[in-house]
């Protein structure tokens, strides 16, 4: 089995996030706190509950080195978390936006973060020693709508973004005094903040979830329109590649390796693709194994029973997931998966183990080291 | 400029016309030779680009009708038929299912209840509830904005004879049955290639 443990842990999960020694993990239960659970002898324990925001929260990061969470949330606004003794101390970080915060993600040397939002804009935050404040730098009208995901590049400088208006961006995020020049690159150095490396235009509809590879040489992205893309040599002259396949969008996409990807969605399994030698990306397989049903969905006999259930519903405002074909039932996840969070292992580059939440409540942690078909791709 | 705008549509719309009137002869051709799925092929190639032309569209959709219609063994034409072409063809029933503007969920699966028996309202029922999960619903309200991507607008069930109906309903079975429901999503969420 991929799927090594599940989790209910509430009612909805809007966004998950592991700390450090992945002892505790932290999540939004659909509401404006933040939980923060820890397993003690086989049972998972409610160690904290961070209460500041206002509205749903929207996005969590906790980072690897500085042991600090940072939140955002629909209320516009964001905390960081410091950890003083047994209590989580948040610091306001005012982000100037005049609509939700949507996602947030630390940097590979964590001393800047990035906010994406719906009023079109991203901000980059970053630690002001002299008056002990988090500073917030907008990216202004670049996106035409949402900013939906955000993505740092291992070199700490670039950003990948998403937005509902279907384009993929990258953008330099150099700041003075907080990042350091490096003249031996020679892409990089002479980019101001703010400055757009490079538009995709390859989605029709909105894209959603965007990550880098681990090297930082390949980019991957997912459109609304149950399609996947892959751009290697992000610069003057990419080169995508679009994947179509057979089921429904993805949220979020995840790289395990150079050649390995994994994709959640509305789906509720998460999909795998992969690049072969000659470095073409394709779908391989469904990693939940779930039960399938004999055939297409039969007609005449099953037909006036759901068509009650459609009456039924449509009558009483009762959620829209009753009539669903028998291929998601029995699966791990039950409804939408939008969150994918690797576990890294400290020192490996590669990841054998990462964790998913979604719209039923659960966490689920997979592990494809039992995969045995997944190896080659996997290294 | 704006008329400037107006004259090169039309100037576009008369070459386009040109290029289906073209497309037409060879299919009738390729029909005669006894080569159906050659000339669904060539009907499905070559679409016209974003165009808001009511004419060139209707022409389109005759060419593409003559050469769909002409097709017998539908499990053959899958066989002969490159995935390619799904998504192309998927998009014929952006044109076909034409439903009453600003109907909703509900509605549209009555009325393809009204217009079609079972068959066709069993997909609706498996599908809809699945593509609303996704947000659909949100379309309704953009579609003034992008009136390419209003998926309700299911004309030519009102106005297709029972025939075409028929036809199509075989195919889409077979179609969402091969190409899946990513298939349909691209369909109605591409804003760029009419048909």
């Amino acid at each position: 089995m991929a799927a090594i443990a599940v989790h209910q842990f509430a009612q909805c999960i809007t966004c998950h996030a592991w700390s450090p020694d992945h002892a505790m993990v932290a999540f939004c239960p659909n509401n404006n706190e933040v939980h923060i659970y820890k397993l003690i002898q086989e049972k998972w324990e409610k160690l904290h509950v961070l209460q500041k925001h206002d509205q749903i929260v929207s996005g969590i990061d906790w980072s690897v080195r500085s042991n600090r969470i940072v939140t955002v949330s629909h209320d516009r606004n964001s905390y960081v978390w410091n950890q003083e003794g047994s209590e989580w101390v948040p610091t306001l970080v005012i982000l100037r936006l005049n609509r939700a915060a949507l996602c947030v993600q630390w940097s590979p040397k964590e001393n800047k973060f990035a906010v994406g939002s719906g009023a079109k804009t991203v901000c980059i935050c970053y630690y002001e020693q002299e008056n002990n404040w988090w500073v917030s730098k907008l990216i202004r009208k670049r996106h035409d709508s949402s900013v939906t995901s955000v993505a740092w590049h291992p070199n700490n400088v670039f950003l990948a973004t998403t937005s509902t208006d279907g384009k993929c961006r990258v953008f330099s995020t150099f700041i003075k005094g907080v990042d350091i020049k490096e003249k031996k690159e020679g892409t990089s150095s002479d980019t101001k903040f703010g400055e757009q490396i490079l538009q995709l235009d390859l989605s029709f509809s909105w894209a959603f979830g965007v990550k880098w590879s681990p090297s930082g040489n390949t980019l991957a992205y997912v459109g609304h329109n149950s399609m996947i893309y892959f751009v290697d040599d992000v610069g003057p002259s990419p080169l995508a590649q679009n994947v179509a396949f057979r089921d429904l969008p993805l949220r979020d996409v995840l790289f395990v390796s150079e050649k390995m990807v994994i994709g959640v969605g509305f789906d509720c399994n998460p999909m795998v693709f992969a690049a072969d030698e000659t470095g073409i990306w394709t779908f391989i397989k469904f990693l939940d194994e779930r039960k399938t049903s004999s055939s297409g969905p039969k007609y005449g006999s099953q037909f006036s029973e759901a068509f009650g259930k459609l009456y039924g519903q449509s009558k009483y405002g009762v959620g829209n997931d009753a009539v669903e074909s028998s291929r998601t039932r029995g699966g791990t996840h039950v409804n939408c998966i939008n969150c994918i969070v690797p576990l890294r292992e400290a020192g490996s580059s590669r990841i054998t183990r990462f964790t998913t939440s979604g719209l039923d409540g659960k966490i689920v942690t997979w592990d494809l080291e039992s995969q045995e078909d997944l190896l080659n791709y996997h290294l | 400029m704006a008329g400037a705008e107006g004259f090169v549509e039309a100037d576009n719309a008369e070459a386009i016309i040109i290029r289906i009137e073209h497309k037409s002869r060879k299919i009738e051709s390729l029909l005669k030779q006894g080569k159906p799925i050659e000339a669904l092929k060539t009907a499905l190639e070559g679409a016209p680009p974003k165009t808001q032309d009511e004419r060139c569209k209707s022409a389109n959709w005759i060419v593409v009708h003559r050469a769909l219609m002409a097709i017998k063994d539908v499990d053959f034409m899958f066989s002969s038929l490159d995935p390619e072409y799904y998504d192309i063809l998927m998009k014929v029933y952006g044109i076909i299912f034409v439903l009453p503007k600003g109907a909703s969920f509900l509605e549209i699966y009555q009325f393809s209840v009204l217009r079609n028996g079972k068959n066709f309202s069993d997909w609706t029922l498996s599908f809809v509830p699945r593509l609303k999960r996704c947000g659909y619903t949100a379309l309704k309200q953009q579609s003034r904005k992008s009136p390419v991507l209003s998926w309700y607008l299911y004309r030519g069930l009102s106005t297709g004879d029972r025939p075409t109906c028929d036809q199509c309903l075989r195919i889409h079975e077979k179609l969402t049955e091969k190409a899946g429901l990513g298939c349909i999503l691209r369909c109605l969420a591409d804003t760029v290639n009419t048909v």
